[in-house]
């Protein structure tokens, strides 16, 4: 489990926006990993079948959030900072910063194709895989997420 | 298009053509930039990692909810549902005092009668004579087997 557990927190983080929903995705997503053992195939990859949960899991949250109450985050409160910032530290932030702005206007199954590719470094082959879709379907939300986020981020800097 | 040239994606021929277009075609070329700056941006972006203490709390949920299936019984409920378990509970506690109070009585009973028929009855009527007493000896003795 330690072995994943940084990588699924990841991709909820970046899926869900959100410290809290994060960590509790990320703890949902191994409760059921571990309740779904048993229909584990051993031809899938792990990697592949925790993705696959961990995707599941965040829209189910998404889902959630929107019924329940619909809220527009600030960014999480773990981001901006007044503090001085070593250059390195600083582009990082600026970057996060960015990418997770952008994010929030982007339609959720666009996100996760981006979040694997982009942040986990997943091939269009294992995003296919734990999309459970066509590669052709992956290259073109891939394709459209980037343009998306494109634009959005020249907005942003327009501002 | 871009989005696979910049993942490598797309074939020998095809790399070859956009290449060839991206000379002439001010649009693509910008578009090819921003693209890249994007991919930069996710580049740096920071990887989270998962908050200290992580998989004990995971684990900790696993074992609570794997162990006590009546866990579910005591989660919250409203609050007439849980006062009705506490008064089932507090009447099967008082019935259990009760009945116990009962049995008890009954046998400390039994136990007095008997001590008084114990009383009654001396033990010398009932009881066989010890067998170092002179009188258990002499029992012994006048058996038929020690007759013959």
């Amino acid at each position: 489990m330690r072995r994943y557990q940084d990588r699924v927190y990841n991709f909820c983080r970046y899926m869900l926006q959100n410290p809290e929903d994060a960590q509790d995705a990320a703890q949902d997503v191994f409760m059921k990993a571990y309740r779904g053992l048993k229909d584990f195939r051993p031809d899938s990859s792990t990697y592949t079948w925790i993705y696959r949960i961990a995707v599941t899991t965040c829209l189910d949250y998404k889902r959630k959030s929107r019924r329940e109450r619909f809220r527009r985050e600030p960014l999480p409160e773990d981001l901006p900072s007044d503090e001085p910032y070593p250059d390195q530290l600083y582009e990082s932030k600026e970057s996060t910063e960015a990418v997770q702005v952008a994010f929030q206007n982007l339609p959720e199954k666009l996100r996760a194709a981006i979040v694997l590719r982009e942040m986990e470094g997943l091939s269009y082959e294992e995003i296919a895989r734990v999309l459970h879709t066509s590669m052709g379907t992956v290259k073109s939300r891939i394709s459209r997420g980037r343009e998306q986020l494109r634009h959005l981020l020249k907005k942003i800097e327009a501002e | 298009m871009i989005s696979w040239y910049v993942d490598d994606e797309l074939s020998p021929d095809e790399k070859k053509d956009f290449d060839f277009h991206i000379q002439e075609c001010a649009t693509c070329r910008e578009e090819l930039e921003e693209t890249q700056a994007l991919l930069r941006i996710f580049a740096s972006a920071e990887r989270f990692s998962a908050p200290f203490g992580f998989t004990t709390r995971v684990l900790g949920n696993l074992g609570e909810k794997e162990e006590s299936p009546l866990r579910g019984l005591l989660a919250v409920k409203p609050f007439f549902l849980r006062s009705a378990q506490v008064a089932f509970a507090l009447v099967v506690i008082t019935i259990g005092i009760i009945s116990g109070n009962l049995l008890l009585a009954e046998r400390t009973d039994t136990i007095g009668q008997a001590a008084v028929v114990q009383e009654v009855f001396s033990l010398d009527l009932f009881q066989a004579t010890p067998p170092d007493s002179i009188g258990g000896i002499y029992s012994t003795l006048m058996r038929p087997s020690h007759e013959s």
